[in-house]
């Protein structure tokens, strides 16, 4: 009951406001994200319509904006173009699914492995993908497009010094509106794009065959779009929980999100998830609460309906402003001059990332390449912490090896190569007792190791192996207790 | 290693607060365990700040956010801070001049219940006013987090209202049930009733089933060296608590908390409730 009130009302005119700001900024990017997945512009507006409103009750993280986002609408664009409408629309409800599901198995925990330096290639990518397909909106147009746009950025940027009052995006777009429709010039508009929404959304199943061809198409497509929706959600979620210092139910948020995209799917929506530049408007502008994010789908229907005649005279250019300010917003730039200081391997894992998310048009691979490099630069780098020292005893007959350190995989070889085999010797003692063995690997190199020693005649002695495989149990079963640490750490 | 169990005075901004200082001093004297203050600064994440409406967000606007936010925050603790600390210097001044040694005083930011339950294992007796300082200026006689925190509580608690006087006279609204046995066995094991004398008040139906757990417990007290009083007085709980503390000049009323599921409560109205907002003198609630 406490946390239903705290939830909601806690913050009730803050919210309100904050959530007209947001509904004044998702009109524009669901217009634009619908013009990226190439459908009609109401696809996006409904979409974001019912997101927003369903995560409002359905979501782990309150304040945070869901809505129809460009990561997802680039994931549209060919099932669009080659199967239609009503396919994107059962790929939605698919993705919804598959993220309930995601939720309930507490796949929202595996963010974990999902490191800063991959977070950053993320935004950064998805700053640029949005700025991207801004490109064909700006490319072969007459000159008064880039006025337009220049003039609409000029606001954005400049108005807030005058007044916070009221939202300078909505401003840009009321006054380039006016001056494309006083001065007559011709330029493509919103209405250009397709079918505004001139209804409240109902309900309606896609009309597709239900057949295993059909889900031969929309499942890996719907796969992707869970993933990346899911991604991004818990990314925005973890810099809302920053920026307020409260903490996000991120399995509930997973199952939120599915609800909320299988909803969208049944009104005629594309898929969504949560966005990171305008959930931190909506911070911003002081929104907190749930009613924030019902207060910006609920706005956004109401305007768009009844606004729907002037929605559609809005030229394409105070859009394309809008979002280069979007993108803008979403890019990291700190982590530009972060590259200096940074670690080469943190930089390589950003870049990475951004790389293969712009030739791809796919987040998911980004981040897939991003967490792999990073595991293969932290195994390398537990790697060096091996060490191998001798000394000679018993007079000279028998030489002892101690091995210090991290032995598996990525420095398994080195183990192999740090011992002495054509030493003529009686014997060699190996002291793992001080090494770790975290892997099959690591044994099957012991075992390199004294065969190749037993060859050249030596007689080989291994002491404390029971210490040294400890770390090899997969139940964690010694690791986990209390004094683990002193054990594995401590030799 | 067990720590020796200390009253914890649970103290803010509000009026009351001078008065939960008195009782919880008074409780620790009584008690010989030592006294604790805690105020408890609530930061309120989830109202909003700013009005910046303007929707426009530039280079790096999620850091400079982050910045302002957290330098917004920054102030306002280090207030809540200064002003907690002046508080409690205060009171630990009353406690020294009442004669307590060593009070220990202490601040923590979190919220209220979860901060209480953390600290719960090494206290006897929680002390606080029944309405806090959100409550303040506000109609309602009880705050509206007691029940919630009462709830997540083990321990007994002192609520108090408004004034100190020494409690001499107390009442024990005896249920007959878990909770009320419970209750008997805590008084006979705490010297902080020691020597006053009690009044055992049974109202309702009189049962069979009621009669002889009277029996035990007036035998369990008297055997501890209580001066025990018995009344039956059958009639509506809530009318016979208010009378009894009228008529025979009750400064102290022990009573049950929330014996009943919070759904039920809910539906029907608690007497928990009702009962500590009409009654004008200490409870001490047991759980």
């Amino acid at each position: 009951m406490e946390s239903i009130r705290q939830d909601w009302f806690s913050n009730i005119r803050n919210d309100l406001l904050a959530g007209l700001v947001v509904a004044l900024a998702l009109i524009p990017e669901a217009i634009a994200f619908s013009v990226i997945a190439g459908v009609d512009p109401k696809i996006g507006l409904y979409a974001s319509f019912c997101i927003a409103t369903v995560v409002a009750f359905s979501g782990g993280r309150p304040g945070m904006i869901s809505a129809a986002t460009g990561a997802m609408a680039l994931l549209m664009v060919t099932l669009v173009k080659d199967h239609g409408l009503q396919y994107l629309l059962s790929a939605t409800i698919l993705t919804g699914v598959l993220q309930i599901v995601a939720g309930w198995l507490r796949l929202g925990s595996l963010m974990r492995f999902v490191g800063r330096a991959v977070v950053i290639g993320f935004v950064n990518a998805l700053a640029i993908l949005i700025f991207m397909a801004q490109l064909p909106e700006l490319i072969g147009v007459p000159m008064a497009v880039y006025w337009m746009v220049i003039v609409g950025l000029g606001i954005i940027y400049l108005l807030p010094y005058l007044t916070k009052a009221v939202p300078s995006p909505l401003v840009a777009i009321v006054v380039l509106t006016a001056i494309a429709i006083h001065f007559g010039i011709d330029i493509r508009t919103v209405g250009d794009m397709g079918q505004l929404p001139d209804s409240l959304p109902v309900f309606l199943l896609p009309d597709i065959p239900l057949n295993l061809e059909t889900l031969k198409i929309i499942f890996p497509i719907s796969l992707t779009l869970a993933v990346v929706g899911l991604l991004e959600s818990m990314m925005t979620a973890s810099i809302i929980d920053d920026l307020t210092d409260s903490n996000s139910n991120k399995n509930r948020e997973c199952v939120g999100q599915g609800i909320a995209n299988i909803a969208s799917g049944c009104i005629g929506g594309m898929a969504g998830c949560a966005m990171i530049g305008q959930s931190v408007i909506n911070i911003k502008s002081g929104g907190r609460g749930r009613l924030s994010t019902l207060a910006a789908g609920v706005f956004l229907l109401l305007m768009v309906v009844f606004l729907g005649d002037w929605v559609s005279q809005i030229p394409m250019a105070a859009l394309v402003a809008v979002m280069v300010m979007v993108s803008i917003g979403t890019f990291s730039w700190v982590s530009i001059r972060d590259l200096r200081t940074h670690p080469k391997s943190y930089s390589v894992v950003m870049l990475s990332t951004v790389a293969v998310v712009v030739a791809t048009h796919d987040l998911a691979q980004g981040v897939l390449v991003g967490v792999l490099l990073s595991g293969f630069f932290f195994a390398h780098q537990v790697g060096m912490i091996m060490r191998v020292v001798s000394k000679i005893d018993d007079e000279g007959r028998v030489r002892g090896y101690q091995v210090i350190g991290q032995v598996f995989f990525a420095s398994a070889d080195r183990f192999v190569a740090s011992f002495d085999y054509k030493e003529v010797i009686e014997k060699v003692r190996i002291d793992v007792s001080r090494a770790h063995f975290w892997d099959v690997t690591a044994i099957s190199a012991l075992d390199k190791a004294v065969i190749k020693f037993r060859r050249e005649g030596t007689e080989v002695e291994v002491v404390g192996l029971n210490e040294a495989s400890a770390t090899m149990v997969d139940k964690f079963a010694v690791h986990d207790k209390d004094g683990a640490e002193d054990i594995l750490m401590g030799h | 290693m067990k720590t020796e169990n200390k009253v914890l005075a649970c103290v803010d901004h509000s009026h009351f607060t001078d008065h939960v200082a008195d009782y919880a001093i008074w409780a620790a004297k009584r008690m010989g365990t030592p006294l604790k203050f805690l105020h408890v600064i609530a930061a309120h994440h989830e109202i909003g700040s700013g009005a910046d409406h303007s929707g426009a967000i530039g280079i790096n606007s999620h850091e400079t956010l982050l910045t302002k936010l957290s330098e917004e925050d920054a102030a306002q603790a280090k207030a809540a801070h200064e002003k907690g600390r002046l508080a409690l210097n205060r009171l630990y001044e009353r406690a020294l001049d009442a004669g307590v040694t060593a009070p220990d005083m202490k601040q923590r930011h979190g919220d209220f219940e979860e901060t209480l339950v953390a600290q719960e294992s090494g206290v006897d007796l929680f002390v606080w006013g029944r309405r806090g300082e959100s409550s303040e200026g506000s109609p309602r006689k009880i705050g509206r987090n007691v029940e919630r925190v009462v709830r997540a509580l083990h321990k007994p608690i002192l609520s108090v209202t408004e004034g100190f006087t020494e409690p001499t006279r107390v009442l024990f609204a005896f249920g007959g049930d878990a909770l009320a046995r419970k209750g008997i066995e805590w008084l006979v094991g705490s010297p902080l009733l020691h020597g006053l004398p009690i009044y055992l008040l049974i109202s309702g139906k009189d049962g069979r089933a009621d009669m002889k757990q009277i029996d035990w417990a007036r035998t369990t007290l008297e055997t501890a060296g209580f001066q025990v009083t018995f009344l039956l007085i059958p009639g509506d709980p809530l009318t016979i608590v208010a009378q009894t503390i009228q008529e025979q000049n009750i400064d102290l009323l022990i009573m049950g908390a929330y014996t009943h599921s919070p759904l039920r409560s809910m539906l029907f109205g608690c007497k928990t409730n009702t009962l500590l907002a009409s009654v004008n003198i200490p409870v001490l609630l047991l759980r």
